[in-house]
């Protein structure tokens, strides 16, 4: 009992009219890795802002390290060694390492003149303890993502944490760096630190955890041992209902000429090579990790990062799509990867989201907009996406990542795109949303679109394609059609294929 | 390793080229014009500029912070008019009391600075462009709008105008190199301190960074934006005073409408207007490359319109640079911005 480094008894927290939190009891052991499962809205966050003392709970009460609060602060969570890694990790971008980490420490000891031997003492000692080879000299900024997770929590290290709560620590790293990370946590552990770890990624939550509790509309529904659950019952316990993700099948006449022809593109490092075809209500599955030039080919198919070499047809016809404007003309759209601050204007409104796309067809007499039927356009959207929002008028950066993502799909789904190229649409997204981010995709389909499907998450792809392209070292290792894809042994080879260039990517050695 | 690595990145790419620009330009002068080859020239160069670096480290602090001001050329008129003004009025002949009203004026201006950025949230550019306006309009009409001559000027300030800290016999007569290099070394020294070696420093870059992560990090962002505008406001009174003994006469319309050819040393110099990013050997360079040029067309033959021509030159070039190095940056994690 005694051995329990956080007991929060009975929490509960309302927000004007929503109860974020209702009478959730959760004990955390000494070194243990414990996630927190549930949906978007389902009150881990604001479980995790209770904790580290930004919010102040309305009942209950939180006892660290055997020490009773009834409310938190910031200060008092801090010296009884909560830390919390956000997903922007708060680093400053032009700082060295060094001092990125071993600044919050010295602020702490109340320093006022900084002797830089001590930041680079400090800095050191954390890096060491949990045996990470870095550069502390290079700016954050210089730093791979995960070179910047790491520094974020030797930052936390430093400042004597005891329980660090991980807020989707993976969401930007590649595989390998995944791996390194999930060992750095698990050495953690081995040293006695809890850590609480937020993930929308089931298969990292059974590879490290040992404990999950699940969250649902802010009850929890219980405490598991990872062991006990599979990634089934997970996200049924997450939704309260089945999720089943029904396969796409191609309806539309086998022999339609390619809406998009691709002969021989490459561009120098980013892809080689490239050749496929795509027609009218296909979903066409791009699989391929970070960094296998997915993404670049991607953005050369709507007009930007134009290619070297390599024809591209469209309807038929040759098309230089030499700007996002002409691909837009074309009919092609584009998903891009990072939603934030590729898809999305943040500061403005959903209404003004959505109908970016077709502002040439709302313009009336001198180049107004057409108020009235600007808001139906978007409203239809809402409904259609079924986009949980206050409002066509609420700034998409406060709605949560499922949400933000149904409106990047809407504001392209309003310009009914011929082609419309996702690169991956559920990173960072809870089940539910998932679900109905693919039915929306399987829909446009079948209404004779193409999609370009883009994603490193195999399941989704066996679920939503019904070709598959396997992309890894810039070029595409292998491509499946419908009848490789109804096979027994499908998604077994592509694992294989992805699997095997991961493997000769270690080979040649990759530092953080 | 590591001390020699945090010694290594105090100099970077930016003070090199700009280095290597100044001794171009120097070598192209001298071979020009012989003449410009004098101890008489550098001594006359570091003399205008003398003002400019004084004024350009509060700046640099400024700019770290995320900020920028446009007001304080208008803070160093206020505070060093107010100063000479009461002197004269009030019969006093001392140093330290021009230097004290001045100081004191030109602090409490950059506060209010400070505070209505904090208050109204509002660009730093907007608020100083208006304070700029405002300081300038309080003093000429609530003060005095007269324009005080050689003749009049408190003698202690002529004197220390055109104090030199030592001379040397030249074939051109006696040089002496101006006494403004001390309060100039000392805001060097000062800035250079408070910049590496205090916590307020680091927090002050941290929020140029971040405000967010300094915020998160239990820095006050308020008290910092006291400490950086109240700085710059108290180096652009020290500033004034010294520029007013140098003219020897006070003038209620000069110095306003200077602060922007400040600015563009400091961006000439790699100081970044998004904050966090700027270095003191780059601020002195930037500012010295300006009046490098300022005072050389003479020796090329040139009449001083060039001096626009140049200038903007170099800024745009030196801007471009910063454009096409992002560019490339964003390039590799494949953001198309353009």
């Amino acid at each position: 009992m005694s051995n329990l480094v956080l007991q929060a008894k009975a929490l509960s927290k309302k927000f004007v009219g929503v109860q974020a939190l209702d009478k959730v009891s959760l004990d955390i052991e000494a070194g243990t890795i414990h996630c927190l499962a549930g949906e978007n809205g389902s009150g881990k966050s604001t479980f995790v802002k209770t904790i580290s003392g930004i919010y102040q709970p309305d009942e209950g009460e939180i006892v660290l390290n055997g020490n009773v609060y009834a409310a938190l602060t910031p200060a008092h969570a801090m010296r009884e060694g909560v830390q919390v890694i956000y997903q922007d990790l708060s680093l400053f971008p032009y700082m060295s390492l060094a001092e990125n980490i071993a600044l919050n420490r010295l602020r702490l000891d109340g320093v006022k003149i900084v002797d830089w031997k001590e930041v680079w003492r400090v800095a050191k000692e954390q890096t060491e303890k949990i045996g990470v080879d870095v550069d502390l000299n290079a700016t954050a900024i210089e730093t791979s993502m995960a070179g910047r997770q790491i520094a974020a929590i030797c930052r936390a290290l430093s400042q004597d944490a005891r329980l660090l709560f991980m807020d989707e620590p993976t969401a930007a790293l590649t595989r390998q760096e995944v791996d390194r990370l999930l060992k750095v946590v698990c050495e953690l552990k081995n040293n006695g630190l809890s850590v609480v770890f937020i993930s929308h990624k089931l298969d990292e939550i059974f590879r490290i955890s040992d404990n999950i509790t699940i969250f649902r509309d802010g009850k929890k529904v219980g405490d598991f041992e990872s062991a006990r659950l599979d990634e089934k019952s997970l996200a049924y316990h997450m939704t309260g209902r089945d999720v089943r993700y029904p396969r796409y099948r191609r309806e539309a006449e086998a022999a339609a000429a390619p809406l998009l022809a691709v002969k021989g593109l490459s561009k120098q490092g980013h892809y080689h090579d490239v050749s496929f075809e795509i027609r009218r209500g296909d979903i066409l599955g791009l699989i391929g990790l970070l960094g296998s030039g997915r993404t670049e080919l991607a953005m050369s198919l709507f007009g930007l990062n134009p290619p070297d070499t390599g024809v591209v047809a469209f309807e038929g016809k040759t098309a230089r799509i030499s700007s996002p404007v002409e691909a837009k003309r074309l009919g092609i759209a584009l998903l891009p990867e990072d939603r934030g601050s590729q898809g999305l204007f943040r500061e403005r409104g959903i209404r003004e989201n959505i109908t970016s796309t077709l502002l040439d067809r709302l313009a009336v007499g001198l180049r107004a907009i057409d108020a009235h039927r600007e808001r139906e356009i978007a409203e239809e959207g809402v409904k259609k996406l079924r986009i949980r929002a206050p409002g066509v008028e609420t700034p998409v950066g406060t709605l949560s990542g499922g949400n933000a993502q149904k409106v990047v799909v809407a504001k392209w789904s309003a310009a009914n795109p011929k082609l419309f190229i996702m690169d991956s649409p559920t990173v960072g997204i809870d089940i539910g949303s998932k679900a109905e981010i693919y039915e929306m995709v399987q829909s446009f389909a079948k209404g004779h679109m193409a999609v370009l499907f883009i994603t490193d998450e195999l399941e989704e792809l066996m679920c939503n394609c019904n070709r598959v392209l396997v992309m890894a070292n810039h070029r595409i290792i292998a491509a499946l059609d419908e009848g490789d894809m109804e096979q027994p042994g499908a998604e077994r080879r592509i694992a294989d294929l992805i699997g095997g260039s991961a493997r000769k990517e270690e080979e040649r050695g990759v530092r953080i | 390793m590591s001390e020699g690595a945090i010694q290594r990145r105090r100099v970077s790419a930016t003070e090199g080229i700009l280095a290597c620009v100044v001794l171009l330009y120097c070598v192209m002068v001298a071979a020009v014009n012989p003449a410009f080859l004098s101890v008489e020239t550098l001594f006359d160069i570091v003399r205008s500029s003398s003002t400019a670096v004084i004024v350009g480290m509060g700046l640099l602090l400024v700019m770290l912070s995320g900020g920028i001001d446009v007001s304080f050329m208008s803070i160093a008129l206020f505070g060093s008019y107010v100063a000479a003004y009461l002197m004269i009025r009030l019969k006093i002949d001392s140093l330290a009391f021009a230097f004290a009203v001045s100081i004191g004026l030109g602090t409490t201006l950059g506060l209010v600075n400070a505070l209505l950025v904090n208050w109204l949230n509002l660009p730093p550019f907007i608020i100083t462009l208006g304070t700029q306006n405002l300081f300038h309009g309080v003093m000429t009409t609530f003060i005095s709008d007269k324009t005080f001559g050689a003749g009049v000027m408190p003698s202690v300030l002529s004197k220390f105008g055109s104090a030199t800290l030592f001379t040397l016999k030249t074939r051109q007569g006696v040089m002496g190199l101006t006494v403004a290099v001390i309060p100039m070394c000392l805001s060097i020294l000062l800035t250079w301190f408070i910049v590496y070696r205090t916590m307020t420093g680091r927090g002050v870059v941290a929020m140029g960074n971040s405000p967010e992560s300094a915020r998160r990090a239990g820095f006050n962002l308020l008290k910092l934006r006291l400490f950086t505008y109240g700085y710059i406001g108290a180096l652009a009174a020290v500033m004034g005073v010294v520029y007013i003994s140098q003219v020897n006469a006070v003038y209620p319309n000069k110095l306003v409408g200077n602060e922007l050819m400040i600015i563009a040393g400091a961006v000439i110099g790699g100081v970044k207007d998004t904050g966090g990013r700027g270095k003191i050997l780059g601020v002195i360079l930037g500012i010295a490359i300006i009046y490098l040029l300022n005072s050389t067309l003479i020796f090329l033959g040139l009449s001083s319109s060039w001096n626009n021509f140049f200038v903007g030159t170099l800024l745009v070039a030196s801007v471009a640079v910063t454009s096409w190095q992002n560019r490339r940056k964003n390039r590799k994690n494949l953001l198309f911005m353009e």
